[in-house]
This record gives structure tokens, C-alpha cells and sequence, in this order.
């Protein structure tokens, strides 16, 4: 029989009032990984690295190169970097953990025990609400409250153009109703993210799932190549997304003369 | 066959959902409920990604980009001294230089200095000896006239000596003081 995964993740056991969900171990599986290699990583931090420090640091580096390249500067790159760093290494490890062998195998009662973390819409969106409120905060920081808001609120250019005559107003109107338009942007990326995230990766899973059941030897292996180039993609695309955002956000608008 | 399998799964997993939505995972109602969003799971997944994330960034990225950053320092100060070094390197060879081609130029006054010195010396030195030769030449022309004289009045002495050696053979008697002035004043009357 082939079990094809439920868009919510399965329940696997309780602690107290809290369901925990098969995505959720495998969150915690990420999370006991990124512990152990913090773990070595900080007990053999060297100023000449080893070769297990030296492969992380060729990986961050080539990172903070792409990063580089859509925040235009070292040190804002520097300044999100825990958000997006922190997003791009989570969702690498947990979508290549799903292709685990386990998951989508191993059962505890009527669930299964590992799923992919980012297969739950929850994770996605949790993480796609802290990329945008992140943003968000990066920009109040950058830019001041008022600039940020009047991105989005244009009141003070309504009040600006009441001096300069009927054309400023008109264009000041629209201009308003674009700020509307990019609140509701906003809240788009917040849905975008999610679900681009979620679709991708659940779509996979279902797909290796199905091919597995018809299947079980060789022909989910291209497959399963496949899905190691969409974890890798899916994270990428996640991560840029946040960066770019992020940057537009905290970079001042052009003022007009 | 397999593909019916498939269609069943599909059943199946629309009951499953529904079934795990009764659980309590995904409370039914709504879309958002439909699509497995629910309050309590979404708040366990914000604080483990907030878990994960402090994991990453304080375990793995800040350790490494902390370090990465102070060797990157380092290159940039080593670099640095490198540039200091070599413009100091240029500046002393310059300097060397300066200084040795000043030193030629010196080395050349005074060898010409020297070469002139030493001709005013070696003249000067000449014109010496040559006095100092004359004085001597002088000196031997005196002390000859000298040794002249001095042989010339020994000769007389002599002379006279033998003379009156002789008298005294002639006349047979030895000649003293008392003698000699009565000789003298007898030969002086004599002459009288």
C-alpha cells in the first residue's frame, strides 16, 4: 500500500497538551546536528584551521560571496547574517534530511516518525513571518520609523505635496494607494516564501513516496538526486529572497527633486 | 495495478487527514486548518526555529565568521606592513643611495684635496731638504774652515815646536821660560 503524506504532518506522540509532529522531530534531528558540529566547530575554533573547520569555512565564504553580491556590502551581508545564514543551513539540512532513509518509512503507531521538516506549512511560515518581520526591523534600524513607514503609509508626501499644487496632490493619491499596494506585498511575501518552501518540498516528498511504492529499487534514485538539487535550490531561493528583501528595506528611498 | 495503488493512497490520505485533523494536529475548519496550519503547532515550530537558529548562528556562523574576520585582519594588517616595509626598503635604498653618490662626490673632493695636499707636502718638503741641505753643505764649509783652522794652528804650534827642538839640538841647551826671555831679549838686541 502507498502512503501518500497529508498536507498537515502527522501527530507522533504528546508531551503534555503539545502534539509532536513528525516534522518536528525532524527539526529536532537538524537541531542534535547543527549541536554536535557547533560542539566540534567551538572546541577546535583555530586561527589555522583543521580540515573539518577549513570545509565549513570554504562553504560560509563562497555564501558570503553570493550574499555579497545582492547586498552590495560586507558589512550589511555581516549584519543578517544570523537571520539568513541561520535560514539557508536549516533548510539545506532539513530538506536533505528527508531523503533519509527512515523517512516516510519508520512508524510509531499510525505515523510515521520522520517527514521533512519544511513538508509542514507551519515551519515555512514561521520561518517566512521572521524573514519579513526581520526585514521589517532591519529597516526601522536602517532607514528611521518615518522613512520606513511612509513606504508604506504616504502621508507625509500627501502633506508635502498640499504646497506644490493639484499635480503633486493627484500624484501623491496614487502614490498612497501604492503604499496600500505594498502592505499587501508584504504580506504576499510572507505567503510566497511559505508556500514556495512548502510546495516544493512536499511535492517531493509525495513524489518519492509514490515512486518508492511503485518502485522500491534504483528508479527512486534519480529521484532522490532530484530532490537533493531542490533542498539545495529551495534554500537558496528562501535565503536570497529574505537578503533581497532585507536590503531593499533597509536601503533609504531615493528622494524626489 | 501500482497506479491503483497510487489512487488509493490518495483516498487514503485524504481520510488520514481528516482523521489527524479530529486528533487535534489541525483542528478542522477553514482553509488554513485544511492546509495543516494550526496555533499551537505553529508556536512549538517559531520556538524551534528560534532554537536553531541561535544553535547555528552562536555554535557555527559567529565562531567562524568572528575567526574568519580576525584572520582576514590579519592578513590585511600583514599586508599592510608588508607595504610599510617595502616603501621603507625603497625609501633606505634611495637614501643608501643618495648617500653613497654623496659619498662618491665627497671621496673625490678629498682625494683632490689630498692629491693638492700632497703636492703642497712633497714641494714644501723639498724646499726643506733643499735648505736643510744648504745649511748642512754651510755647516760642513764651516766646520772644514774650522778643522783648517785648527789644523793650520796645531801645524804652527808644531812647527813651532819642532823648531825649538831643533834650537834646543843647535844650541844645546833646554830651553824654559826663563831661557826663552832671556833668548828673545837677547836675539832682540841683537837686532838692535
Amino acid at each position: 500500500m502507498i502512503h501518500i503524506p497529508t498536507l498537515a504532518p502527522e501527530v507522533v506522540f504528546h508531551i503534555g497538551q503539545l502534539p509532536v509532529t513528525n516534522t518536528m522531530v525532524n527539526v529536532w534531528l537538524a537541531m542534535v546536528i547543527f549541536l554536535v558540529i557547533g560542539i566540534i566547530i567551538k572546541a577546535k575554533l583555530s586561527f589555522r584551521p583543521g580540515k573539518f573547520q577549513n570545509f565549513f569555512e570554504y562553504i560560509l565564504e563562497l555564501l558570503m560571496g553570493y550574499f555579497d553580491q545582492v547586498t552590495g556590502d560586507r558589512k550589511k551581508t555581516m549584519r543578517f547574517m544570523p537571520i539568513v545564514g541561520s535560514v539557508f543551513f536549516f533548510i539545506l539540512l532539513s530538506n536533505w534530511l528527508g531523503l533519509l532513509p527512515g523517512t516516510g518509512s519508520i512508524k510509531i503507531g499510525h505515523a510515521f516518525l520522520l517527514r521533512p521538516a519544511n513538508s509542514d506549512l507551519n515551519l515555512t511560515v514561521v520561518m517566512a513571518l521572521v524573514a519579513v518581520i526581520s526585514s521589517h526591523l532591519f529597516g526601522l534600524a536602517s532607514v528611521g520609523i518615518f522613512t520606513h513607514l511612509n513606504k508604506f503609509i504616504q502621508i507625509g508626501t500627501f502633506i508635502k505635496s498640499l504646497r506644490k499644487g493639484p499635480v503633486a496632490i493627484l500624484t501623491a493619491i496614487i502614490e498612497l494607494g501604492v503604499g496600500l499596494i505594498e502592505i499587501i506585498s508584504e504580506m504576499a511575501k510572507v505567503l510566497s516564501l511559505s508556500l514556495r518552501l512548502f510546495g516544493n518540498i512536499f511535492a517531493g516528498e509525495v513524489l518519492i513516496s509514490v515512486i518508492s511504492g511503485l518502485v522500491s529499487v534504483f528508479v527512486p534514485a534519480p529521484f532522490m538526486m532530484l530532490e537533493l538539487l531542490v533542498g539545495l535550490i529551495q534554500a537558496s531561493v528562501f535565503t536570497m529572497l529574505t537578503l533581497v528583501y532585507m536590503t531593499v528595506l533597509s536601503t533609504a528611498p531615493h528622494e524626489e527633486h | 495495478m501500482n497506479f491503483i495503488d497510487v489512487a488509493l493512497a490518495s483516498e487514503a490520505a485524504t481520510e488520514e487527514a481528516t482523521l489527524t485533523s479530529e486528533e487535534g494536529a489541525a483542528p478542522a475548519g477553514g482553509p488554513l486548518a485544511n492546509l495543516g496550519i494550526n496555533g499551537t503547532l505553529l508556536v512549538a515550530q517559531f520556538i524551534n526555529f528560534a532554537l536553531v537558529g541561535a544553535i547555528v548562528w552562536f555554535l557555527i556562523l559567529k565562531p567562524l565568521t568572528s575567526k574568519m574576520a580576525e584572520r582576514q585582519k590579519m592578513i590585511d594588517d600583514s599586508i599592510d606592513n608588508a607595504k610599510k616595509i617595502q616603501e621603507n626598503l625603497a625609501r633606505s635604498e634611495k637614501e643608501y643611495q643618495s648617500r653613497i653618490d654623496q659619498a662618491k662626490v665627497d671621496a673625490n673632493k678629498i682625494m683632490e684635496k689630498t692629491t693638492l695636499a700632497a703636492a703642497a707636502a712633497t714641494e714644501e718638503a723639498k724646499v726643506l731638504a733643499r735648505k736643510e741641505i744648504e745649511q748642512l753643505v754651510l755647516q760642513a764649509r764651516k766646520s772644514i774652515v774650522n778643522e783648517k783652522d785648527i789644523m793650520s794652528a796645531e801645524l804652527k804650534k808644531e812647527t813651532a815646536n819642532f823648531i825649538i827642538l831643533a834650537l834646543e839640538k843647535v844650541i844645546g841647551e833646554k830651553f824654559d821660560s826663563t831661557k826663552d826671555k832671556a833668548f828673545i831679549e837677547d836675539i832682540l838686541q841683537k837686532l838692535k
